[in-house]
């Protein structure tokens, strides 16, 4: 490839200024010896100068707005989720330990002959009430929101 | 006197960090004020749709908040910034059109096919020019990764280093797509002529 070929190849870049120093130097000096050089690089400078000051899309009216309010709404948002599955892990450590507790008080109180059934009865109305706690807690907190 | 600005812009900046992690709402608010045009704008020139434009622009500052905490205040925040719109804006084009990024969009056809019949006489087409309504039209009609080198470089004046950081590719890359992006450009235009 020529000088000129080599120059040609970097004046759109040149016009976009985003050449090293010495880059430039080398098309300055080129461009001061070859005329086309010199007037395609003309050529690209009006259409970087072009580029900068194209029409500019206007920003909506009420945009900071809007995002404020967005913003606020998804805080809210994820700051609600944050404390259903706090209260979610707390009940589900609640039934966890009183089903424990449970079984810990029958076996003492009995001396652990309680049958299959009677435990399977027991721990099912354990976690019955455990799930109708949280759904209580939730749904009481929806239907504040909803109103 | 410029560095004196600058020192103090980057203050201003940092300090506005340290307040966005604490998701104060008057910083929040003062940091989307600061960007709206410049943000709106470019997301205006990935996607080309007002509306679609202004959802993003929400959605790139939920995003930022999310992400603010694991921020390094030793990036550009600028960069951080755009690149976060950046990602959003692709995988919005990539959802509604299936859309290869290195391919020619055609939604700016319209606007160039009016530009094309509106303006008959050689003063009209050097008005038009001068008013830059060619080349965003041209512009329009160009593949994503090219709108996107051409409004990151001449509108938002970034240089090489903080294209490539938002853009998430080599320098080599983004200096190689900026030439193809004017070459595609003046070829659209000078076809035209």
């Amino acid at each position: 490839m020529t000088e000129h070929e080599s120059v040609r190849e970097m004046l759109a870049l040149a016009a976009a200024g985003v050449l090293d120093a010495g880059e430039v130097r080398r098309i300055e000096q080129h461009a001061r010896m070859c005329e086309a050089c010199r007037a395609e690089l003309e050529a690209w400078a009006a259409y970087t100068q072009g580029l900068r000051r194209l029409p500019q899309p206007p920003a909506p009216e009420g945009l900071l707005e809007r995002t404020s309010a967005r913003i606020l709404q998804e805080r809210t948002a994820a700051a609600d989720h944050r404390h259903q599955a706090l209260l979610l892990g707390a009940l589900a450590i609640f039934g966890w330990m009183s089903s424990l507790a449970f079984w810990v008080l029958v076996r003492e109180t009995t001396g652990g002959v309680l049958n299959g059934w009677a435990w399977w009865s027991a721990s099912t109305a354990l976690s019955w009430a455990t799930a109708g706690t949280a759904a209580l807690v939730l749904g009481r907190r929806e239907m504040r929101r909803f109103l | 006197m410029l560095a004196a600005t600058m020192s103090l812009e980057a203050f201003g900046t940092d300090r506005e960090i340290a307040l966005l992690k604490k998701r104060d709402p008057d910083a929040v608010s003062a940091l989307v004020g600061r960007y709206q045009h410049r943000l709106y704008r470019f997301l205006v020139r990935m996607v080309q749709e007002p509306a679609a434009a202004e959802d993003l622009f929400q959605q790139t500052w939920i995003r930022l908040l999310e992400k603010i905490g694991s921020y390094d205040t030793r990036r550009n925040f600028e960069a951080w910034l755009f690149a976060i719109a950046r990602n959003l804006a692709i995988d919005h084009l990539r959802r509604r059109r299936d859309l290869s990024l290195d391919e020619t969009d055609d939604s700016g056809l319209a606007a160039s096919e009016r530009l094309r019949s509106g303006g008959p006489n050689v003063l009209d087409r050097l008005l038009d020019f001068e008013r830059g309504e060619i080349l965003a039209a041209a512009i329009a009609q160009l593949p994503v990764i090219h709108r996107e080198a051409l409004t990151l470089r001449f509108e938002e004046e970034m240089k090489l280093e903080q294209i490539a950081e938002v853009a998430g590719i080599p320098l080599s890359t983004v200096k190689s797509r900026l030439h193809r992006a004017l070459e595609s450009l003046r070829t659209k235009i000078e076809g035209n002529v």
